[in-house]
């Protein structure tokens, strides 16, 4: 049994910790890795005989397409990226403000409270959507959207088929639940308090995925408890969760989603309530899909790091307003706001 | 770009967004939206992107109703909650909602607020 210990570069988040151990045990000839976030190393235990360069090179292999690099020798390049990291975020802060700023004039200036007039058509909630998809709704659910966009792009999983599933499951949930409230006529979910524990839930989620990539976690490697990353990073890998959380969308507390809501529930019938829904939910999409697609391609590009610190900037900012109108909405603080 | 612009360029944008949430009308309003008819007092507010007028002044001691107009309201000031009343209800998006306030002493504030808690209105009793 031989012990090696690697330095390993590219460990951006608590839960790469997990990641990284458990590819690195898969490998029949590991018998044990443990990777100390701190210090940036793994020790292994292993029985094969193999010299040390060799093994680091061979495991890399094993984690390279996570972004992870095992080496022998501490890497140098690594220094002179932290050091380029600081200067980023006084550029991403600007940068996520200027975006935050220019959101909440956009609803300070009226231009989104059109008239549509009338009976709501399936082609008039198709219109709401797209209002409401920029509207403060997208507080909420475009914040949670961008924020986990933004976070499993970080974390190198399949986003692409993530994303789909996602937007998959809030289509056809809003139509299945929007045709049930046809059917039914009433009485599922649109409990206020309910949605507005949700809504705080969303917002929490956000606050913590925006200081995430804003990189406050890993600067300080502040490691929350392993089994808390272990759990986030099982169900991130579920192609079951995107589709859950799709279908929560339909619960988050948004002023627009919950009129549709009561629209479906008088239209009377299941196929009517169904089309308003979804009419409803694809006039989301355009956005809602810019916002994760989009992720996805900064992700991978050149300006991967402005990126991911201007969307945990616009993240936070977002989160804290959910947050504070969502104390609100439960009495829990007077409202310290009105937009 | 350099840091110190880049910095000032932030606090700038931070003002900014602190004066968009915090500035703005919180005033009384000039419209005149208490009506009194056979000895019941109305309060009319209309709900679309807000709440308008935001603070209103009514008189104590009178059976009191309240009127929220909706007309295309699709956003969340159509889902209202008054707390102190447990009043929670989505609007009709076109129409007169009326909720009946009872009898509210002096010094009495009646708050509503939307389900998702960024827009509110008061109606101070006198």
């Amino acid at each position: 049994m031989n012990k090696y210990t690697f330095h390993v570069s590219g460990t951006h988040c608590a839960s790469c910790k997990i990641l990284i151990e458990d590819i690195l045990k898969e490998q029949d000839f590991v018998k044990n890795a443990q990777v100390d976030l701190k210090r940036e190393t793994v020790k292994i235990e292993t029985d094969t005989d193999i010299n040390p360069e060799e093994l680091a090179q061979l495991l890399t292999n094993k984690v390279k397409s996570n972004g992870y690099t095992l080496s022998v020798n501490k890497s140098v390049v690594r220094q002179d990226l932290t050091t380029a990291q600081n200067g980023v975020i006084w550029q991403a802060l600007p940068i996520g403000l200027l975006f935050l700023a220019l959101f909440f004039i956009l609803q300070k200036s009226g231009i989104l409270n059109i008239g549509i007039g009338g009976q709501i058509t399936p082609i008039a909630s198709f219109f709401i959507g797209l209002i409401a998809s920029v509207s403060t709704c997208l507080a909420i659910v475009g914040g949670l959207v961008l924020s986990l966009s933004a976070k499993i792009s970080q974390d190198n999983i399949s986003d692409t088929k993530t994303f789909i599933l996602f937007h998959a499951g809030r289509l056809v949930s809003f139509a299945l639940l929007g045709g049930l409230l046809g059917a039914l006529g009433g009485a599922i979910g649109i409990n206020f308090t309910l949605t507005a524990i949700l809504g705080l839930i969303a917002s929490l989620v956000m606050l913590l995925l925006g200081l995430n990539l804003i990189g406050v976690f890993a600067k300080s490697k502040i490691t929350l408890h392993p089994g808390i990353f272990n759990f986030f990073r099982k169900i991130e890998h579920k192609t079951l969760t995107p589709l859950i959380v799709g279908f929560g969308t339909f619960f988050l507390p948004c002023g627009f989603t919950q009129s549709m809501q009561v629209a479906a529930l008088s239209s009377g019938s299941f196929f009517s309530g169904l089309l308003i829904m979804v009419a409803f939910a694809l006039g989301t999409l355009p956005m809602l899909a810019l916002l994760s697609f989009g992720s996805a391609s900064f992700a991978h590009g050149r300006h991967a790091s402005l990126f991911f610190k201007s969307a945990g900037v616009v993240v936070l900012g977002l989160g804290i307003f959910a947050f504070l109108a969502g104390l609100a909405g439960l009495r829990i603080i007077n409202p310290l706001f009105s937009i | 770009m350099n840091k110190t612009a880049l910095i000032i360029i932030t606090l700038g944008l931070a003002f900014a967004l602190g004066f968009i949430f915090l500035g703005g009308s919180d005033t009384q309003s000039s419209v005149q939206n208490v009506e009194i008819k056979n000895g019941v007092q109305y309060v009319t507010i209309d709900a679309k992107g807000g709440y308008s007028p935001r603070k209103t002044t009514a008189k104590a001691g009178v059976p009191t109703k309240l009127i929220v107009n909706t007309k295309d309201t699709y956003d969340c000031s159509a889902a209202l909650v008054i707390k102190s009343l447990n009043y929670q209800k989505i609007l009709p998006q076109n129409g007169e909602t009326e909720i009946d306030l009872g009898v509210k002493k002096a010094g009495e504030t009646l708050q509503g607020l939307c389900s998702m808690g960024m827009y509110n209105f008061k109606i101070k009793f006198e």
